[in-house]
């Protein structure tokens, strides 16, 4: 190299320490921009799931019982999941078309984009754990040695997350309104996921069918080691990161291959 | 020293579709797909090949729409050829889109991590260069503030340090050196020198040819992305500006003889020369043009034009009949934007002093393509002006004086 360097890492090292920095540096980015635009800046990230489940405590215990036992708990816990898989996806969808000057700097890895937002999303669900545990303790649940497994949930989730995420940020190259459809399906998409009711609810005939949405799998994993704490449906959860595994490169062909041509468009 | 980037046989196609092709899911739901395939393909560059080695620079000219920013895009791997295959060696340095990538509201210091982070180095680097970065860019007291606190000049004067303090082994310049004032691009000039010293291969994009004459080893000559020639910077600048010579003559349109408001004949073709889409209806010069030698001279071009030309540029040269330039500057080189221009205007240009010798000279005055591809109106040997006589015939006639032995001595 031209300077000399006190230190030199080995090439294929020297890559992962970039990379990492990389992420790193981009998500504190997003943090540090949440922060000073706003005057409540990262409270923003407890506050808004607060407020929601306030409104399903007040509906749902008050107005139409439902009876569910901890239901804070168990309304907190799928918020928080959902929010994460919400705004982690919808965010992401707009991962290529609002990052021109990065795609277009050469060497820069474009595939980290989705990965930036999802660990964003992955620090806000993170910092509000703790308010979680408190709930879980007000509830009166006994954490079990299960809880353990919650970053294995997490990382399955992830995965899932980047590799939906690659698809939609693709299209929105060629459709520029994918983000606006993506919003409105993710509001159906909330209606069908377990997180103000329980599963036992559904009706057996459509059962088969509500189980073929992968957040139903998710949100019921994560409270079965949080508030049950029982094992949770390793069989559905294999399958899920199986198919993401199988999706997740083609995703970023996709996204890797709209990326380009979003740039070469003049 | 070994080839930093090859290029071979490098084409790439573009995909021309229908006017109404669909944007939203909405849209190509109900046109059926049908109007998602191209229409047509075009290749925007085919059969390029160059080799740059380390240490060497390529300068690369052509007009607006030639392929320019393509190839530059293909060089730094960003996108990806149709045809052929390009090689590049070691990391890439760009200089392109200058500040883009800033956030108004992040500090300058925060923005000076990111960015050079995203160009390629860790975090540890960016550390350890950091202080040099912002020295480069003389922004010390304004680091820790918002970047949208800062003037464009500022924000380019850091993108640009930041971009060349990340040591690249290939840089990819696109159309620079508008960057600050004359002082900070000579600072530009000077570190991208010493780049090229220390072996980064550098490609460098100009519609400019003498830009490209002065800095590069080796010049490669774009026209609607095929080659139009390559080799020695000298020549190809030659033939780029001669092409563009005869491009204005072809363009200027046959007209019967007009005479300027001051009297003097303009004869297409003989002194006058361009479209003629933009018209230089008089060209004044003040106080007079008959000067002393040291005065100040201001020129004043009137122009008129019924269509809206976008960002044109103006030129004004002095030579001697003999057709000797002895000044010559534009607005480019000043680093002035022209805004669109629309109907009829001025544009004057103050000399504060002109040290010319007593004798004959030319005002020649024009006004241009936004890149140079034509003039729109040039006036040759139209304006003279008259320096009154100096005691030497030589081109310049500065104040002087002698002395001997310390002592001045009175004429």
């Amino acid at each position: 190299m031209l300077t000399s360097r006190k230190k030199q890492f080995s090439p294929f090292k020297r890559q992962w320490v970039y990379l990492y920095d990389l992420l790193r540096e981009l998500v504190s980015r997003e943090m540090k921009l949440l922060y000073k635009r706003s005057f409540l800046g990262v409270a923003w990230t407890l506050i808004n799931p607060l407020l929601q489940l306030a409104v399903f405590v007040f509906v749902f215990q008050v107005i139409l019982p439902i009876d569910v036992p901890q239901y804070s708990s168990f309304v907190f816990t799928g918020l928080l999941v959902w929010t994460w898989f919400q705004s982690s996806l919808f965010q992401s969808a707009g991962a290529i078309i609002g990052n021109r000057a990065l795609i277009r700097q050469p060497g820069f890895p474009n595939a980290i984009l989705p990965i930036v937002t999802v660990s964003t999303g992955l620090v806000h669900f993170t910092f509000a754990l703790p308010v979680l545990i408190i709930f879980l303790l007000i509830d009166g649940v006994q954490l079990q040695s299960v809880i353990l497994f919650l970053p294995v949930l997490q990382i399955i989730q992830f995965a899932f997350t980047v590799s939906l995420s690659y698809f939609f940020a693709a299209l929105n190259v060629t459709f520029r309104d994918t983000q606006h459809t993506l919003g409105v399906l993710l509001q159906l998409l909330f209606y069908i996921t377990p997180i103000f009711y329980a599963i036992g609810n559904i009706p057996s005939t459509y059962q088969t069918l509500y189980f073929a949405n992968p957040i139903v799998h998710f949100v019921s994993a994560y409270r079965a080691i949080l508030i049950d704490g029982v094992q949770p449906n390793w069989f559905a959860l294999f399958w899920i990161a199986m198919g993401t595994l199988v999706v997740l490169p083609i995703g970023i062909k996709v996204f890797q291959r709209q990326s380009h041509r979003f740039v070469e468009e003049l | 020293m070994g080839d930093a980037i090859v290029v071979h046989n490098l084409g790439k196609f573009f995909n021309r579709y229908h006017a109404e092709k669909p944007v939203t899911i909405m849209e190509a739901a109900l046109s059926g797909l049908r109007k998602m395939q191209p229409k047509e393909q075009f290749w925007a560059l085919r059969h390029i090949d160059f080799t740059v080695a380390s240490g060497e620079m390529l300068g690369v000219i052509g007009h607006n729409g030639a392929g320019k920013s393509t190839l530059l895009q293909l060089v730094g791997g960003v996108g990806q050829p149709d045809e052929g295959q390009v090689r590049v060696s070691g990391r890439i340095g760009a200089l392109l889109d200058l500040g883009a990538g800033f956030h108004g509201d992040l500090t300058g210091r925060e923005n000076v991590f990111v960015t050079a982070i995203v160009a390629g180095l860790t975090r540890r680097e960016v550390a350890r260069r950091f202080d040099q970065i912002v020295a480069f860019a003389e922004l010390e007291p304004f680091i820790d503030n918002p970047v949208r606190t800062y003037s464009t000049g500022m924000q380019m004067r850091l993108a640009f340090s930041v971009a060349v303090h990340t040591n690249p082994n290939v840089l990819l310049v696109d159309e620079f050196l508008s960057v600050g004032d004359l002082a900070f691009q000579t600072k530009c000039l000077n570190r991208i020198a010493e780049l090229k010293q220390n072996g980064c291969a550098i490609v460098l994009i100009s519609h400019d040819a003498s830009q490209v004459e002065k800095l590069c080893d080796r010049a490669l000559w774009l026209k609607q992305g095929r080659v139009a020639a390559y080799g020695d910077p000298k020549v190809i600048a030659g033939q780029y500006k001669s092409e563009m010579h005869t491009e204005t003559l072809r363009r200027t349109p046959v007209r019967p003889p007009q005479t300027t408001r001051s009297g003097i004949e303009l004869e297409v073709n003989r002194n006058r020369f361009g479209s003629l889409e933009v018209e230089i209806t008089d060209v004044r010069l003040l106080p007079s043009d008959i000067i002393h030698s040291g005065t100040f001279l201001k020129i004043e071009i009137d122009y008129c034009t019924n269509q809206l030309i976008q960002s044109p540029i103006f030129s004004v040269a002095i030579s001697r009949e003999d057709g000797q330039v002895c000044f010559e500057t534009n607005t480019v080189n000043a680093g002035v934007h022209l805004p669109e221009i629309h109907r009829n205007g001025r544009v004057t240009l103050s000399l504060d002093r002109l040290d010319l010798s007593g004798g004959v000279y030319f005002v020649d005055v024009g006004i241009h393509e936004r890149s140079w591809a034509y003039a729109y109106d040039y006036h040759w040997h139209v304006y003279s002006l008259f320096v009154q006589p100096t005691s030497d015939s030589s081109i310049l006639h500065p104040p002087h004086k002698w002395e001997m032995n310390g002592t001045h001595l009175i004429s």
